[in-house]
C-alpha cells in the first residue's frame, strides 16, 4: 500500500474565485506510482472549498452567484464579533457557510493508474474570502 | 485610491528574514493570523482598489522592548514595491527621538511619523517627552499619525490615546498635519471636536471594534455623529484607513463606500486628502 500527501500552495487573487486544479491532481496521481486506489482532495481552510464541476466560465459565475445567495456575505452573523485569538474582528461568515455548502474535499477513485472521472468532470479550489495564500492536500493512496 | 493606515505585519518574507516579527506580532501587536506572502497584501489593494498604501510601524523600544517594525524594516519593504509608503516611529522615550527621526527621513526616505501613546505608554501632550520630536516633524514637514481610541494590545491603556491629549499639539505645532486614527473611536466626538476646529487636525477612518466593518462605520459615522458633519463640515479633512490586516481593506472600503456619503466626499476622503497630506511621496 502506497501513502503519498502533497500539500500545495495556491494564490487567490480574488475576492471570490473558482481555480482549476484538476491538472495538479493528475500530476499526483500519475506520480505517485499508484494504478488502483484513491485520490482525496482538500482545502486546509474554513473559508474556502474544493468543488468538482463542470469547467465552464459560466457555470463558475453561476455557482459562485448562487452560494452568495445562499450565504450571502453581509448576512446577519454572530461570527461578526472580535476574535481574541486572531486579534481581528471577523467578517467572514459567509465564506465559512460557503465552503461548508460546497464541501471542503472530493475524492476518484485510481484504475491503472489514472484518476476515474467524468468527461465533464473539473476539479477547482473555491476562494471565498480572498485573496490569499492557501493550502490545499492531494494524498493518493493504493497499491 | 490611498489607505492611508496599514501595518504591514502579515508579510512572509519580513517573517522569514527576521523571525522575531512573528513573537511581537502575537504578542505585542496581537494579531495571530498566519502570515502570508507579500503579494497578497498587493493583490488585497487591487482587488479594494488601492494604488497605495501607508506603512505604519510602531517603536515601542522602551514600553515593550521591541518596535513593531522598525523604521529600516518599513524601508525595506518600501523597496520591493513602490506602492508603499513607508511612515517611521520613533521612541518618544529616547532622548536620540527626534535624531532618529531626522535620519528615518533623510536616509530611509520614509514620508511621515506614526506614534502610539498606548503602546509607546506617553502622553502625546508630555513637553519633555514628545516636543522635540514634533518639532523636527514640524520642520521636516511631516504628517503625524496618532493611534488614538481603544488599542486591542493587551497591554495598551485607552487613556494614553484620548483625543484631546491632542488638542495642545494641535495648537503649539499648527505647522504640522496631525492625523487622529481610528476616528479616535469610542471618543468620536473629541476627534471630530479637534478636526472641526483645528486646519491642521486630520481623522483616518480605521475604525472596527464589534460587528462588522458596514455596520459600525454606519454607526460611528451616522448615529455617533451626524454624516452631515464628514459630508459638510469634514470633507477636506477625513483620510481613508483600513487598519489592515485587522481589518481587510475590501471591506473597510465597501463599508466607506456605503455609509451614504457623496461621490464629491468619497473622492476626497479615498484620495485627494491623503495626496494633500503626503505630497511627493504619493506621486
Amino acid at each position: 500500500m502506497k501513502i503519498k500527501l502533497e500539500k500545495l500552495e495556491i494564490q487567490t487573487r480574488k475576492d471570490k474565485e473558482l481555480l482549476d486544479i484538476t491538472p495538479e491532481v493528475e500530476r499526483a496521481v500519475q506520480g505517485s506510482g499508484v494504478k488502483n486506489g484513491m485520490v482525496f482532495i482538500l482545502t486546509m481552510h474554513t473559508s474556502s472549498g474544493i468543488l468538482v464541476t463542470e469547467g465552464l466560465p459560466c457555470l463558475e459565475m453561476d455557482i459562485l452567484n448562487n452560494m452568495e445567495n445562499l450565504a450571502p456575505d453581509k448576512g446577519d452573523y454572530y461570527h461578526n464579533r472580535y476574535l481574541d485569538g486572531d486579534g481581528r474582528v471577523a467578517f467572514n461568515a459567509g465564506a465559512h457557510l460557503k465552503s461548508i455548502l460546497g464541501d471542503y474535499k472530493a475524492f476518484f477513485p485510481i484504475e491503472n493508474g489514472r484518476m476515474v472521472r467524468g468527461s465533464r468532470q473539473r476539479i477547482y479550489f473555491a476562494e471565498y474570502d480572498g485573496p490569499l495564500c492557501r493550502t490545499y492536500c492531494i494524498q493518493v493512496m493504493g497499491e | 485610491m490611498i489607505d492611508f493606515h496599514t501595518h504591514p505585519l502579515l508579510v512572509r518574507e519580513m517573517y522569514e528574514k527576521y523571525p522575531d516579527l512573528t513573537r511581537i506580532a502575537r504578542d505585542v501587536f496581537h494579531i495571530g493570523n498566519n502570515p502570508q506572502p507579500l503579494e497578497t497584501f498587493l493583490l488585497e489593494m487591487d482587488v479594494s482598489g488601492v494604488e497605495k498604501a501607508v506603512l505604519l510601524p510602531i517603536d515601542a523600544s522602551t514600553a515593550r522592548g521591541c518596535a513593531i517594525y522598525t523604521n529600516e524594516q518599513v524601508a525595506e519593504l518600501c523597496e520591493m514595491s513602490d506602492r508603499f509608503i513607508g511612515f517611521a516611529s520613533v521612541d518618544p522615550h529616547k532622548k536620540s527621538a527626534a535624531r532618529d527621526l531626522e535620519r528615518a527621513v533623510k536616509d530611509l526616505k520614509l514620508a511621515g511619523l506614526k506614534l502610539s501613546g498606548p503602546t509607546q505608554e506617553f502622553l502625546p501632550n508630555d513637553k519633555k517627552l514628545a516636543y522635540p520630536i514634533y518639532k523636527k516633524a514640524q520642520e521636516l514637514r511631516l504628517p503625524v499619525v496618532f493611534h488614538a481610541g481603544m488599542s486591542w494590545e493587551p497591554r495598551a491603556r485607552s487613556d494614553y490615546g484620548r483625543p484631546t491629549l491632542l488638542e495642545d499639539v494641535a495648537c503649539d505645532f499648527p505647522e504640522m498635519n496631525i492625523v487622529i486614527a481610528h476616528l479616535g473611536w469610542p471618543w468620536v466626538l473629541e476627534a471630530i471636536m479637534l478636526a472641526l476646529k483645528y486646519p491642521n487636525v486630520y481623522l483616518d477612518t480605521s475604525c472596527l471594534y464589534f460587528d462588522n466593518p458596514y455596520d459600525f462605520i454606519e454607526f460611528v459615522m451616522t448615529k455617533q455623529a451626524p454624516l452631515t458633519v464628514f459630508e459638510k463640515s469634514l470633507r477636506e479633512k477625513v483620510v481613508f484607513g483600513s487598519n489592515y490586516p485587522r481589518v481587510e481593506i475590501k471591506n473597510m472600503v465597501g463599508a466607506i463606500k456605503k455609509v451614504g456619503l457623496s461621490e464629491g466626499c468619497l473622492d476626497l476622503i479615498f484620495d485627494k486628502n491623503a495626496r494633500k497630506l503626503l505630497g511627493d511621496a504619493a506621486q
